[in-house]
């Protein structure tokens, strides 16, 4: 059946769009409308023109750094990879900041590469856990973290921003990973269904697999994170309105004893 | 002979390696209704899609996409399917369903570094500093 080119507002065409395409998504009609990224080469060309990738390497893993915000442009090859890098060359010449720009243009090339090789294996565990995990990956994630009620200040708005919006800063999904596999013990996978489902880049390689190498199954150990870690890259504003009982607030050590003595 | 482009949801543009290929053939996106429906991703998803989709494809059209191609195909009087190359298994299913069919050429994609089909990658780093020498690595 073909679907017709609406013409209006960006919401006009969403909700026409929503209609025409019922059953096709999770929301209800009533809620379904456009993300703030727009989608199309030329929203992305302007996108890749306005990054500039000075000062990247020291401030990108802030949350309010200097990242390039390119992914669902390069996810859907609406940007090509090649021509991202070749952007940011000829722009910006080669420096330190542009070469670690271009490593993580590799990681996605390096997450297909073995998405070609295992396929849907990359739903199944790749390699022995390091650390002791569930092996429970029946269900969905529980209510209270995909509803933003867990009281943790810095997770309940990372899901807000993540449906609002449909993005996420890469440091905020590795806290989040980690909170689900490490703190609340939940299997990676339900996470990973999570954030597919709302994620604007969201790629099954690169997803499954940062997933997995969050939990030990893809790396060498797993990733944790501290309530430092959340300040130092995040701010303080979170904590400060957070009246919890921190799980992060220890050290690394704490947290391993804490997490994984078995 | 007369070519139908593909675009899918891993290369979504109209620089597409298959559709920079046969600059003159229709260029035709399908939301695939199996998958979707499995999915059920969110609407913002969907949506961007459909932006892109809107941008770079002459036809778009929802339903089972093999069937849709061919519908698409018939409709034009065209022989060939070209398409762009992707790691999905879907695709591989739905590009071995075609092959029976219609005739289909597989255009590579344009990868940041050239890596040997033989190569098996394990973990990043010694990826990167084997291929990456271009940019840095």
């Amino acid at each position: 059946m073909k679907v017709e080119r609406f013409l209006g507002s960006r919401e006009e065409i969403a909700r026409k769009v929503a209609e025409t395409l019922g059953g096709l998504y999770d929301e209800a009609l009533e809620k379904a409308g456009p993300s703030g990224f727009e989608g199309g080469r030329q929203a992305g060309l302007r996108a890749l023109e306005k990054f500039s990738v000075r000062g990247y390497a020291g401030t990108r893993n802030k949350l309010h750094g200097n990242v390039s915000r390119l992914s669902f442009y390069i996810r859907h090859g609406v940007l090509g990879l090649r021509e991202v890098a070749e952007s940011v060359r000829e722009r910006f010449g080669t420096s330190y900041d542009a070469a670690k720009f271009w490593q993580e243009l590799g990681w996605r090339q390096f997450w297909r590469l073995i998405y070609a090789k295992k396929g849907n294996r990359i739903y199944e565990d790749l390699e022995p856990a390091k650390v002791p995990l569930t092996k429970d990956f029946s269900g969905e994630l529980p209510e209270d973290i995909q509803e933003g009620r867990t009281g943790l200040v810095c997770m309940d708005e990372t899901v807000r921003e993540l449906v609002e919006t449909g993005y996420l800063h890469n440091h905020a999904r590795m806290w989040f990973a980690s909170f689900v596999i490490h703190f609340r013990k939940l299997g990676w996978k339900a996470g990973e269904r999570f954030f597919y489902r709302h994620l604007l880049d969201g790629d099954p390689a690169s997803n499954a697999l940062s997933w997995q190498w969050v939990a030990s199954t893809f790396s060498h150990r797993p990733y944790l994170f501290n309530r430092e870690n959340v300040q130092e890259n995040g701010g303080k504003k979170w904590c400060e309105r957070c009246e919890a009982k921190c799980p992060f607030a220890a050290t690394y050590p704490e947290l391993e004893r804490r997490l994984f003595a078995s | 002979m007369k070519t139908v482009v593909w675009l899918h949801g891993d290369s979504l543009s109209v620089k597409d390696p298959a559709a920079q290929k046969y600059p003159d053939a229709e260029r035709v996106f399908v939301f695939d209704r199996p998958f979707l429906e499995k999915a059920k991703l969110s609407f913002k998803r969907i949506f961007f899609l459909y932006e892109c989709a809107a941008e770079a494809a002459g036809e778009i059209r929802v339903g089972d996409t093999a069937e849709e191609l061919q519908e698409a195909m018939r409709e034009r009087a065209a022989g060939r399917l070209a398409v762009t190359e992707s790691a999905s298994p879907r695709w591989r299913e739905l590009v071995a369903e075609l092959q029976g069919k219609v005739e289909v050429e597989v255009v590579p994609v344009a990868d940041l570094v050239a890596v040997p089909a033989d190569f098996v990658a394990k973990r990043f780093t010694p990826f990167w500093k084997k291929f990456g020498k271009e940019w840095g690595g």
